[in-house]
């Protein structure tokens, strides 16, 4: 397995790892009666990228030290073929996002569920970069 | 089925059996890489294909072929 395909790999988990408790937090809705702006939130927030920082970080030194030769080859043209279409993938999921958090949320919704939409709609489309990346890898495009 | 087909792995093996990681080093590519040519998953650029064509001294036609019944996208005037 290639080196950036173990790094998409990486990336899912680790967004998955440190977002999926946050949002499960954030959509409980046991801190929405919190005075703004919210520390508890604020603080879980912060905790969780902190840790999903620290898994890319370890993670990416771990596999480093596995692979050093694979690791320290530039990306070829297909990694950069690869790359361009999951980066496109992602731009059109973060659109819709945008979309969705600054032109119909504002209308309808209160500040901490428009903040965390549009976090939300952040790592969906991280995720569907990283998604893609990794179904590129698998499927040898 | 894809109308881009290569004879990279009979022309490896002619090559004193050229491994693929070989193969990549000599032309700036990964062995995945040179993987997914051989499978017919990836085309190479222009650039890339001439690369191989060179490695193994043969014209780039003897390397890939293009079957243009295969290529939906092909003016059947062509």
């Amino acid at each position: 397995m290639p080196f950036k395909e173990k790094f998409a790999w990486l990336s899912l988990a680790a967004l998955a790892v440190a977002y999926v408790p946050y949002f499960w937090v954030a959509g409980s809705g046991m801190y929405d009666a919190e005075p703004a702006p919210n520390f508890p939130l604020l603080i879980l927030l912060a905790a969780v990228s902190a840790l999903r920082c620290a898994i890319l970080g370890g993670g990416w030194l771990i596999l480093r030290a596995r692979a050093p030769e694979d690791a320290r080859m530039p990306p070829d043209e297909r990694d950069i073929a690869i790359s361009r279409r999951a980066m496109t993938s992602g731009y059109y999921m973060l659109t819709a996002g945008l979309i969705l958090v600054g032109g119909i949320m504002p209308f309808t919704e209160t500040a901490w569920k428009i903040v965390n939409t549009a976090i939300f709609m952040l790592v969906i489309s991280e995720a569907v970069v990283h998604g893609v990346t990794v179904a590129s890898y698998r499927r040898q495009a | 089925m894809s109308a881009l087909t290569n004879r990279i792995r009979a022309l490896r093996f002619a090559h004193g059996e050229m491994s693929q990681g070989e193969l990549g080093q000599r032309i700036g590519v990964t062995r995945q890489t040179i993987a997914a040519i051989e499978a017919g998953k990836y085309s190479p650029s222009l650039e890339a294909a001439f690369r191989i064509a060179h490695v193994f001294g043969v014209p780039l036609d003897e390397v890939f072929q293009w079957d243009p019944a295969a290529d939906g996208r092909a003016h059947p005037g062509l």
